[in-house]
């Protein structure tokens, strides 16, 4: 059967948190098989949206979620959040050091999507082993 | 707790040298700019950042080392980064900014 698990984390909009997701993140992608410097990627991927948010959000108030979709050949990981100026974080940043990282890590990024309900998606694939 | 930031500076009025260990991201970043920008004006030569001990950094704490640069610049000085993993020397790559500071 394919694997298509789920995994979500709702942190509040403060910085404090942000190494919680980061935790969770390597977690995941030490468990699916990614080698260790993958790992890290996906960490600093995952760290670079939630610093984002945070800064976007007012007074640091309001949570987001963080979705993790688990498959056999890749990881796919989703935020949404409803704080009022979540929309398109990194549009005011497209030349940032943040963008850059998050597209060198991660193999398909969607940095302002049509679909409302979430406000960044990224993938990362597992390398076949030869 | 392997995360958390130690940042100590040995400051002359040659040089300065920071040893950074731990993790640095939006939750600490500031108190690592404050000391590092300390540590640029303190000093009238080069700074020197031992980041042996330093295991995680992104954008945030990335931004914090540009900045400290430019002060540094103001007087034709320069930072040096020194015994960095090469998960970290990895960011400095991807954005380039391998080329703005002395990596060894």
């Amino acid at each position: 059967m394919e694997l298509n698990d789920k995994i979500t984390l709702s942190l509040p909009c403060k910085a404090e948190y942000v190494s919680v997701a980061r935790l969770t993140a390597s977690g995941i992608a030490y468990r699916m098989g990614f080698d260790i410097d993958t790992v890290e990627d996906i960490k600093v991927a995952v760290s670079e949206v939630c610093s984002r948010l945070i800064n976007v959000s007012r007074n640091n108030s309001g949570e987001y979620e963080i979705f993790y979709e688990i498959n056999d050949n890749k990881l796919k990981v989703t935020f949404s959040s409803k704080i009022e100026r979540a929309g398109c974080i990194f549009e005011d940043d497209e030349e940032g050091l943040g963008v850059a990282i998050i597209k060198a890590f991660m193999d398909e990024v969607e940095f302002c999507p049509d679909n409302k309900d979430y406000i960044l998606s990224m993938t990362k694939y597992i390398e076949e082993k030869s | 707790m392997s995360g958390e930031l130690i940042v100590r500076a040995e400051c002359s009025e040659k040089n300065a040298e920071i040893f950074v260990s731990g993790e640095i991201d939006i939750y600490n970043a500031q108190q690592f700019k404050e000391k590092i920008y300390q540590a640029v004006e303190n000093s009238k030569g080069d700074v020197s950042i031992d980041c042996s001990g330093l295991n995680y950094l992104d954008s945030t704490g990335l931004g914090v080392f540009v900045g400290a640069l430019k002060k540094a610049k103001q007087d034709d000085r320069n930072i040096h980064i020194v015994n960095i993993k090469d998960n970290i020397k990895k960011l400095f790559v991807i954005t380039g900014l391998d080329k703005l500071f002395i990596i060894h």
